[in-house]
């Protein structure tokens, strides 16, 4: 093989995924997979129009369905096209398309496509290989299938949730953003990839239900094998410790206060060694030999005055300057980054080029974030903007479809295409 | 049979690859953890059976590292290395999580140009390159520095610090991307027939999970204002989280968006004698049940709601709302799933027979359910070094007297 021959397009470069989805849960599976190379194309319909590209920010002002930075951010790596799924021209069309596709994704609740005509025995009459993906919050089997949730309703049901807060307090602090509709739309993506390699060995397609719930029920396992072979409920062990240790206990394992306006350090030390680095490296070497501190025993014991000493020690410092201090003796140590911070201040994001600048028709010229997988020879790329509402009916309409000029212009005046 | 079937996969991955090596063995990969003669250090992991430490007695062990196999093997020892690299040039992807400035017993870059077909797979706090890239780490100063953090805590408690959230996620999230990165990886062998070196920062898997405080940052420099049980915003937003009669919390965030959904819920509540206010005319209109823009009929709406749920119970609550089209919650702790018919009903949990202890043991199962290669949990966790003779005699045709002196010097278990 000579160097030309050696394939360098991203990993994915070939498959062809119809991408019904909407929110977040949904898309974030198609971007991560447009960013492998997949060719994503968003079955959209201007009466139900993915919130998302109303959501803010508009940096360009506010001119739906293409000027949303939310939507832009979040459906990068696509293409749009327009159709009526509930029009029977329009729904052959879906057909149409699903016959030349590998993979259809969805996010609706659970019997809409069911509804349209789409079930997975109908898709799979028009493609025999066809991997079909539902992402629903309770799946698409059980007692509770016509339940719905958004991300908040499935991390409480998880219990995720219910595993952030501070002992004291009244309510958890739960996740500050939809952790599930991100975490459920990887889990899709893994799922997708591992279906399209058993395929290309096999030719065997199949159907890939899952449960946004269920995608939170499996990142509790140690809490809920507490229960299942110890017999201890969670509420028995009190709140959540805050930004104390739980598993691995560690202690100090805590964030610290740093100066100016809340901003905070987190220092964990899982070990002895740790921990007497952390003295050595602190203006307070005397710690290492306080009794209260000597062992972890004795620092989980006195962990309030532990944390209460570090913290005096830690006010009124530079954060970052306390985390270079810290790191250059080996300590585990990093400050509360926000999501300016990873823009603007984190040098790590800087040297790996994590924001490059990126141009959209609407909104202009931009920044769009990272790539987080990094192939050797076969890099996934960032290129594609979010898809202006239909950009590509003409593509998949004519070139993809092989439809004449003629009809398409009768179905987009019968509403087949709208 | 999973879509990984036939795929082999070395996993020298530390607590960061627990989950990514997991993921790859419930897709039906023969995955082999190959750990220290002295134990993973996930052994040491709590919760332990009957509260008891020991390294065969972890619960954290016994599910991520559920459906692997156990080499001993000192990979900082010549032989040990040699041993390894035997395993590579059979196996089909190698997982490792060291950080390139420490000690490691390779370069996973020249591993990748030493086995071609090989896809290795780099999975570490910073990635390969870069300022950071050995920075010591633990899951709570990855999730700190990543960005989940900083939206997550209470708005409502001044002074508070921002909240991690407990167990495990960085590796959680990270898993995904190392998994399907492999995946892909794979699907693109198949056709080329070559391997290749991934790089994966957890950083920047985390820096992918804020959802909106991301297009705020990218284009704004706009930082988000976190909040108690909510999303981080812009502008602060009302609470989503209510106490029941029966001292719960219920989850309110999926306010219905439909007109004929809302009239269900009002007509729910009101079947109870409460929610006069939720007949106002001006609740009709979507746009003016909107949460998050501190709109005054938001105000006597949730004033309503609440009260309604506070003189109820949650389960009540929680079914009636569903029934309606509501997607509010419960705000449930883990064990308490196990609880619900609905996931027996999806057989997500599942029994694994443990043996040794004569016993079965109840684990959350499939993340997916995969309809022709079904997910799998595969055997109970291994003991330590319980496959090493298995594979280093079996697999590599190793003599008993080889591996014997092997552990006799300290490099196999």
């Amino acid at each position: 093989m000579t160097a030309s021959e050696i394939n360098t397009r991203p990993p994915l470069d070939g498959v062809r995924i119809v991408d019904f989805t909407w929110i977040v849960a949904g898309p974030t599976c198609t971007r991560l997979l447009g960013d492998l190379g997949a060719e994503v194309i968003r079955v959209e319909n201007e009466q139900t129009l993915d919130s998302i590209r109303f959501g803010r920010p508009h940096p360009s002002g506010f001119d739906p369905p293409d000027s949303s930075a939310m939507f832009n951010w979040l459906d990068r790596s696509k293409r749009s096209i327009t159709v009526n799924a509930r029009h029977p021209d329009g729904l052959d069309l879906i057909k149409r398309l699903i016959r030349v596709s590998d993979v259809v994704v969805e996010n609706y609740s659970s019997r809409i496509l069911e509804n349209w005509g789409l079930s997975f025995e109908e898709q799979r009459a028009e493609n025999p290989e066809i991997i079909y993906v539902s992402l629903s919050g309770f799946g698409h089997s059980g007692p509770q299938r016509d339940y719905s949730t958004w991300g908040p309703t499935a991390q409480a049901l998880s219990g995720l949730t219910a595993m952030s807060g501070l002992p004291e307090a009244p309510e958890p602090a739960g996740w500050g953003y939809s952790y599930l509709d991100h975490m459920a739309g990887f889990t899709a993506a893994a799922a997708i990839t591992a279906a399209l390699r058993h395929r290309r060995d096999t030719g065997q397609g199949q159907w890939i239900d899952l449960s946004q719930v269920e995608t939170g029920m499996a990142l509790t396992a140690p809490a809920t094998l507490d229960y299942t072979v110890n017999g201890r409920r969670y509420r028995e062990t009190g709140n959540p410790p805050g930004n104390r240790s739980v598993w691995p206990q560690a202690a100090p394992h805590n964030t610290y206060p740093t100066a100016g306006d809340d901003n905070w350090i987190m220092i964990t030390c899982t070990s002895d060694a740790e921990w007497e680095t952390f003295c050595n490296a602190s203006d307070h070497p005397h710690w290492r030999t306080d009794n209260r501190f000597a062992t972890l025993p004795a620092r989980l014991r006195h962990q309030d005055e532990l944390d209460e000493q570090i913290g005096s020690w830690t006010a009124g410092q530079d954060g970052r300057a306390l985390m270079q201090r810290l790191q250059s003796a080996d300590v585990p140590a990093g400050v509360v980054q926000n999501g300016v911070d990873l823009v603007v201040r984190d040098p790590q994001m800087k040297s790996r080029d994590w924001t490059v600048i990126r141009d959209h028709p609407v909104i202009g010229e931009h920044l769009t974030d990272g790539l987080q997988i990094r192939f050797s020879r076969t890099p996934a790329h960032r290129d594609l903007p979010g898809p202006p509402l239909g950009e590509a009916n003409q593509y998949v309409f004519s070139d993809l479809l092989g439809l004449s000029d003629e009809h398409i212009a009768e179905l987009q005046v019968n509403g087949a295409m709208g | 049979m999973g879509p990984l079937d036939g795929i082999n996969v070395l996993d020298l991955s530390d607590p960061k690859g627990h989950f990514a090596g997991k993921l790859l063995a419930g897709l039906g990969a023969d995955v082999i953890k190959i750990e220290s003669p002295d134990g993973d250090v996930g052994r040491s992991y709590g919760p332990f059976l009957e509260d008891q430490p020991g390294p065969e007695r972890s619960l954290y062990w016994w599910h991520y590292a559920g459906g692997k196999r156990s080499v001993a093997l000192d990979l900082h020892s010549s032989d040990g290395l040699e041993l390894f690299l035997q395993l590579a040039e059979q196996a089909d992807i190698v997982l490792e999580t060291w950080q390139p400035g420490r000690e490691r017993p390779f370069d996973p870059a020249a591993l990748s140009e030493y086995c071609p077909e090989l896809v290795v797979l780099s999975l570490t706090p910073f990635g390969q390159t870069g300022p950071w890239r050995d920075y010591a780490w633990s899951d709570g100063v990855g999730i700190a520095l990543g960005g989940p953090m900083g939206s997550c805590g209470y708005d409502n408690i001044p002074g508070t610090p921002p909240i991690r959230p407990t167990e495990h996620h960085a590796g959680h999230i990270a898993g995904y991307f190392a998994a399907t990165g492999a995946c892909a990886a794979l699907y693109e062998r198949q056709q080329s027939g070559i391997g290749q070196h991934i790089d994966i920062a957890m950083h920047e898997c985390l820096g992918f999970t804020i959802e909106s405080s991301a297009p705020w940052a990218l284009y704004e420099q706009h930082p988000l204002i976190r909040q108690a049980g909510r999303h981080a915003g812009p502008q602060p937003t009302e609470p989503w989280q209510y106490p029941t009669a029966d001292g719960r919390l219920i989850n309110i965030f999926g306010m219905p968006r439909s007109e004929a959904s809302w009239l269900a819920l009002v007509a729910f509540i009101q079947e109870h004698g409460m929610g006069e206010n939720l007949s106002d005319f001006e609740l009709l209109d979507g746009r003016k049940r909107q949460l998050g823009l501190q709109q005054p009929s938001v105000a006597m709406m949730l004033a309503d709601i609440a009260d309604f749920i506070a003189a109820h119970e949650a389960q009540e609550i929680y079914a009636g709302a569903q029934a309606a089209g509501a997607a509010w919650s419960i705000i449930r702790t883990p064990d308490e799933c196990l609880d619900d018919e609905h996931w027996h009903a999806r057989g997500f949990f599942v029994e694994v027979e443990h043996e040794e202890r004569n016993r079965t043991v109840t684990f959350p199962g499939a993340p997916y359910i995969l309809s022709e290669t079904p997910w799998m949990h595969g055997t109970r966790a291994p003991m330590l070094g319980e496959h090493t003779a298995e594979v280093l005699c079996g697999q590599l045709g190793l003599s008993k007297d080889e591996l014997g002196a092997l552990v006799a010097a300290g490099v196999a278990r």
